[in-house]
């Protein structure tokens, strides 16, 4: 990126209003020296998280990712079997696929399926309130991924690779379109502890850290949730006065060394840093929040994650995820009838989330991702439970320019392995991408000799899906 | 690690046209010619010396780099900055050479010395010091992608020994081990003849510490990704090419084959990871022997208790209850594990490598015998895995890749841009050379001093080009903005390593021990350089990933310089800057000296330079200034917050 030439980049900042000292986004000028490619997205500003043009006209400005760690099933979820019933115990052909651990034989869902919305598509009985949205999501049976061990697909859905190599989603979007909102990060990991493999999940990799995710414990005091947002040694009007001495003497130092843009984004930054003290804290207290609203939402750790995903949202972040929970959640090994506490506690949120976005109109605007790193098999394992299964799963999307009340793709007749228009993780990629205006193609970085993409050599835009 | 994506555009509209990019690769055939590339390319040339080039202002020059430069400049009507004061240069150059500010009193030492000898003794004073070390150590570390855990938790290799490595790299520096050597020494260190094989064990660690990734369900892709790493951290690190580049089809720029690639991952295919004792055999024995003993009565005591029934007699719980106490005694009795360096070895069967069609490691093609890159030196290895084969092709003083990587990364260290500014990239895709023969200069003079690095630090920082002054100068940057002729020093942000040791320097508090075990940073009590550090690859140390420290994972040839709020919510309201702060008050105040005289010596501690009037008087003004009436939690006095600014503060992160 400054591959942009520095008088370029002065009379930039000359445009944008007169110099630097009107020009608050300058605090965020980044020296990346390996740098943006042609074909990028165009960068405007010189601030690496100032919005930027997308290839095309986007569906949806924002992605909230509630992610169902531990890996949901689908066939107790969003994928009703019928035939389980029929084979229960057995091990008909088709049923032998490997998976992580040794299975035995087919094991029926505990839970009913009902027909729900317009659309009449089956959702499982564990989700009464998400159900009656059914109309806005649709929901992809046919998604298949490459492992079925937790670290490496949770990689996979969040980088698009197996190993710890890559930039996550939230740091492309970032990378590709900046932030909406200068005084927050621009990508926010929610999660109430952390999910497996933890910063791995939102890292930046070779990106600039500027596109790193930030991570948000939401059971953490609203104060300490972004590290050394709060001063405990000043008052506020004290360091107002001890900034302005700082700023100062940075001024005088400048004076004598002339035209040199990192300094002087370093004036700025500490402006910035010094905003965010005040503004920061408050979007992630939801103090605020109407009576009725809390109500709405719950109080789990998890409602409270979906509840600043809203308020994430509406202050212009570009991408947030919600991690169901610490560790592993969703990975019900033993008994899958534990799946009725996960849905009883994430069920009344999410649909919290969906109506409230609708309310505020940003519906419309933001795509909503449910989904885990893979889904479970139809087969039992330690006789009650599921193992892991990256054969088949379902996942779902609601909002920003995707067609609602329709299924896509399917499993076979168990629910094991995906079997009708198939979903990779790479094309579901390619899908977030596109909705968000980007193409999955375009959107490179070049980095020691190559240059790189989320969906590596791999990828389809499902478009069947695009309202 | 990956596949290549092409760069270009169109390269993709076109693959896009014929169908999947994989389905359109050509396999392989796994002869020894070079692909498609050009091996005319600049940096597969042998290394000249170069023609001094003649210069108009000859006085200026005070050494050949100075020509090569100075000619340059000419060319393009650019003049050269003033020479910088000796009060910045001994700042440069101390920051430079060991990543530590100087003492006021070198400063004044240095300042006083008038003699035509001052400089360039101080120069050979720095390169002395044991914390220069330190310094480049650091840097190569980037390279190594040197950390000491894995991405992953479950089941995970930690690297407790890894700083066995960090020493060792260390120690070279230091001891001016010649490059060729400090090369031999990381790939087969093992399989070198001669005493302190030890020492050469540890040196391994660039391979050894490297990241083991989790092969549960597919061992065979893990292994793969795994020789990527090596293969990718092995080019790129010592050769500035991208082999990896190579691993699904024949590298689209330069001239390097997938048999290329192939016979490289087959060296380390052969090699394995090892830990190796770093103690005689028969402490080895007693550890392993009283290990297997405590084993034996484990064993012992989990079939009586499988047998034993609720009717046990009170004899026999009695028996037990003794052998549980025994098992007791004999643990205590293991003595602590011994000293490992992580290192490699030769695996005893050598197996051949065949070429992964497409990078698929479950679809296998021809034998790719194990040689050097063809558009080198493609001779085949004979012997074990061929690291030492390897090791010998790359440090031979005719590879003409070796030294002039490692001359461009030790510049670029110096003057914040490289002559090629793509350090571990000298390819087709990568930055043509600004000065290629200056380059080629540098690189003939590092192989005719034996290869010796602090050489090759000292013809630098002697030239004029290194002391020029940072100034702007319009005219200049009108035509040469971006300073690629070199009319300027480069103002540099100190790196997060740099910058907290000087915090810690400045304060008074610096432990300046050497080696030793890795710390966490975050813990209240650690104030030893910042390269002691622990590493890890799953979680990096906040304040280094904040400020810019590269990810562990994959090799780094150089760091992004970000500057974002976050950095400086830290720089205002962190514990250790409030604990620096307060300390480097107290180092101020100790005296009964005038808060002038005060202001003056904190002015000299942290810039190295007096201070203006102008700087007196707004220090005078902030700290006669009447306490405020709100009381926080943990208050801090005047004289702290004034030190938190000068730490804080842009020329404190800055060299000019």
């Amino acid at each position: 990126m400054s591959s942009l030439p520095l008088h370029t980049r002065r009379q930039a900042l000359q445009r944008l209003g007169g110099g630097f000292g009107t020009l608050g986004l300058a605090g965020l000028l980044a020296q990346g020296r390996q740098g943006l490619r042609a074909d990028s997205p165009s960068s405007p500003s010189l601030n690496p998280l100032a919005p930027k043009v997308s290839h095309f006209v986007p569906k949806a400005k924002r992605v909230i990712y509630l992610f169902m760690n531990g890996g949901p099933s689908q066939v107790d979820t969003f994928d009703p079997k019928p035939l389980l019933e029929k084979y229960s115990g057995k091990r008909p052909p088709g049923t032998d696929l490997k998976t992580e651990r040794k299975t035995g034989g087919l094991l029926p869902s505990p839970f009913k399926f009902n027909r729900c919305g317009k659309s009449g598509i089956e959702v499982s009985e564990i989700f009464p309130h998400l159900s009656r949205h059914i109309d806005d999501i649709c929901v992809i049976r046919s998604m298949h991924t490459s492992i079925p061990n937790h670290e490496p697909a949770l990689l996979m859905m969040n980088s698009g690779e197996m190993q710890p190599t890559r930039p996550s989603m939230g740091s492309w979007l970032v990378y590709g379109l900046g932030s909406e909102n200068q005084n927050l990060p621009g990508f926010v990991a929610l999660c109430p502890g952390t999910p497996v493999f933890g910063p791995q999940l939102w890292s930046n990799s070779f990106l600039p850290g500027v596109y790193q995710g930030t991570h948000i414990n939401q059971k953490t005091d609203p104060q300490k949730i972004i590290a050394h947002i709060n001063n405990k040694y000043l008052s506020r009007a004290e360091h107002r006065t001890q900034l302005d001495l700082l700023t100062e003497m940075n001024r005088l130092h400048l004076a004598e060394r002339r035209q040199d843009g990192e300094l002087e984004a370093r004036i700025q930054s500490f402006e910035m840093a010094f905003r965010m003290q005040f503004e920061a804290q408050e979007v992630f207290s939801v103090a605020g929040e109407s009576a009725r609203t809390l109500e709405m939402y719950g109080s789990s750790p998890f409602s409270r994650g979906c509840l600043i995903a809203r308020r994430l949202a509406e202050r212009g972040v570009r991408m947030t995820q919600v991690y169901y929970g610490d560790t592993q959640p969703w990975d019900d090994h033993t008994d899958i009838l534990n799946h009725r506490n996960l849905a009883g506690d994430s069920d009344r949120p999410i649909a919290a989330l969906l109506e409230d976005l609708k309310d505020r109109g940003l519906f419309d605007e933001t795509l909503v991702l449910w989904g885990g790193e893979f889904g479970r098999t139809p087969v039992s394992e330690k006789a009650k439970g599921r193992d892991h299964n990256h054969h088949g799963f379902s996942v779902w999307m609601a909002g920003g320019g995707v067609k609602g009340g329709m299924t896509y793709g399917a499993t076979d007749d168990f629910g094991f392995a995906a079997a009708e228009d198939k979903v990779h993780v790479h094309d579901l990629h390619a899908t977030i991408l596109h909705l968000m205006g980007l193409d999955h193609e375009r959107l490179t970085y070049r980095y020691s000799g190559r240059d790189f993409r989320l969906t590596d050599v791999y990828g389809r835009v499902v478009k069947e899906i695009i309202a | 690690m990956t596949r290549l994506l092409l760069s270009a555009t169109v390269l993709f509209a076109l693959v896009s046209l014929l169908g999947p990019l994989r389905a359109a690769d050509p396999i392989a055939t796994g002869a020894a010619e070079a692909p498609g590339g050009d091996r005319s390319f600049w940096s597969f040339q042998p290394i000249r010396a170069p023609l001094l080039p003649g210069v108009e202002n000859v006085s200026w020059v005070s050494s050949p780099i100075d020509l090569f430069v100075l000619s340059g400049l000419e060319e393009k009507g650019l003049t050269p900055a003033r020479p910088v004061g000796k009060g910045h240069l001994i700042r440069r150059a101390s920051f430079d050479l060991l990543g530590l500010p100087p003492h006021p009193a070198e400063v004044s030492a240095f300042l006083r010395d008038e003699s035509p000898a001052a400089y360039a003794n101080l120069v050979d004073r720095l390169l002395s010091s044991p914390h220069y070390g330190e310094r480049w150590a650091r840097f190569w570390l980037d390279v190594a992608r040197y950390g000491e855990d894995q991405a992953h938790l479950y089941a995970a290799r930690l690297y407790t020994s890894g700083f066995r490595y960090r020493d060792w790299v260390v120690d070279a520096f230091n001891r001016d081990m010649p490059y060729d050597r400090f090369v031999k020494e990381q790939i087969a260190g093992d399989l070198l003849p001669g005493p302190g094989r030890d020492r050469r064990q540890m040196a391994l660690g660039y391979f050894a510490l490297g990241p083991a990734y989790f092969g549960v369900t597919d061992a065979k892709k893990a292994a793969a990704q795994q020789l990527d790493d090596r293969v990718d951290t092995l080019t790129r690190g010592f050769l500035g090419l991208t082999v990896s580049c190579a691993r699904c089809h024949d590298h689209k720029y330069d001239p390097i084959s997938m048999a290329d690639y192939y016979a490289l991952a087959g060296v380390f295919a052969n090699t394995e990871y090892t830990e190796h004792p770093l103690v005689p055999k028969a402490v080895v024995d007693e550890y392993n022997a009283a290990k297997e003993e405590v084993a034996a009565e484990e064993k012992a005591i989990q079939e009586t208790v499988a047998k034993a029934s609720a009717e046990s007699s009170a004899d026999a719980k009695e028996a037990l209850a003794a052998r549980r106490a025994r098992l007791e005694k004999l643990k205590e009795a293991v003595p602590p594990k011994y000293p490992v360096a992580h290192s490699v070895r030769d695996k005893a069967e050598i197996e051949k490598m065949r070429i992964y069609i497409r990078g698929d490691p479950h679809e296998e093609g021809e034998v790719a015998p194990r040689r050097f890159l063809a558009a080198l030196e493609p001779r085949r290895f004979g012997g074990g895995s061929g690291r030492l084969e390897l090791a010998e092709a790359i440090a031979d003083k005719d590879n003409p890749l070796t030294a002039r990587v490692i001359v461009n990364r030790i510049w670029r260290h110096h003057f914040g841009r490289g002559l090629v500014e793509s350090p571990s990239n000298f390819g087709k895709l990568g930055d043509r050379p600004t000065h290629p023969a200056l380059l080629d200069y540098l690189a003939g003079r590092l192989i005719g001093s034996g290869w010796s690095l602090k050489a090759l630090h000292r013809e630098i920082l002697l030239s004029s080009t290194y002391t020029l002054s940072s100034d702007f100068d319009a005219e200049n940057f009108e035509v040469d903005a971006e300073n690629r002729f070199l009319w300027r020093m480069n103002r540099r942000r100190l790196e997060v390593e740099a910058w907290r040791d000087a915090l810690l320097s400045v304060s008074g508090e610096l432990d300046r021990s050497l080696g030793g075990p890795s710390a966490a940073l975050d813990l209240v009590d650690n104030r030893r350089r910042t390269l002691y550090a622990h590493v890890s690859r799953h979680d990096l140390d906040g304040l280094l990933r904040m400020f810019d420290f590269p990810d562990p994972n994959i090799t780094c040839a150089k760091r992004t310089v970000t500057t974002v709020p976050q950095q400086q919510l830290y720089v205002l309201n962190s514990e250790f800057m409030i604990s620096r702060a307060r300390r480097f008050a107290a180092r101020l105040t100790s005296n009964q000296d005038s808060n002038e005289l005060r202001i003056r010596r904190g002015f000299r501690l942290a810039f190295h330079r007096p201070a203006s009037a102008r700087e007196v008087e707004l220090g005078l003004a902030f700290l006669d200034a009447p306490a405020m009436v709100e009381a926080p939690e943990k208050p801090l006095s005047r004289w702290e917050q004034y030190a938190q600014v000068l730490l804080g503060s842009n020329e404190f992160l800055y060299v000019d």
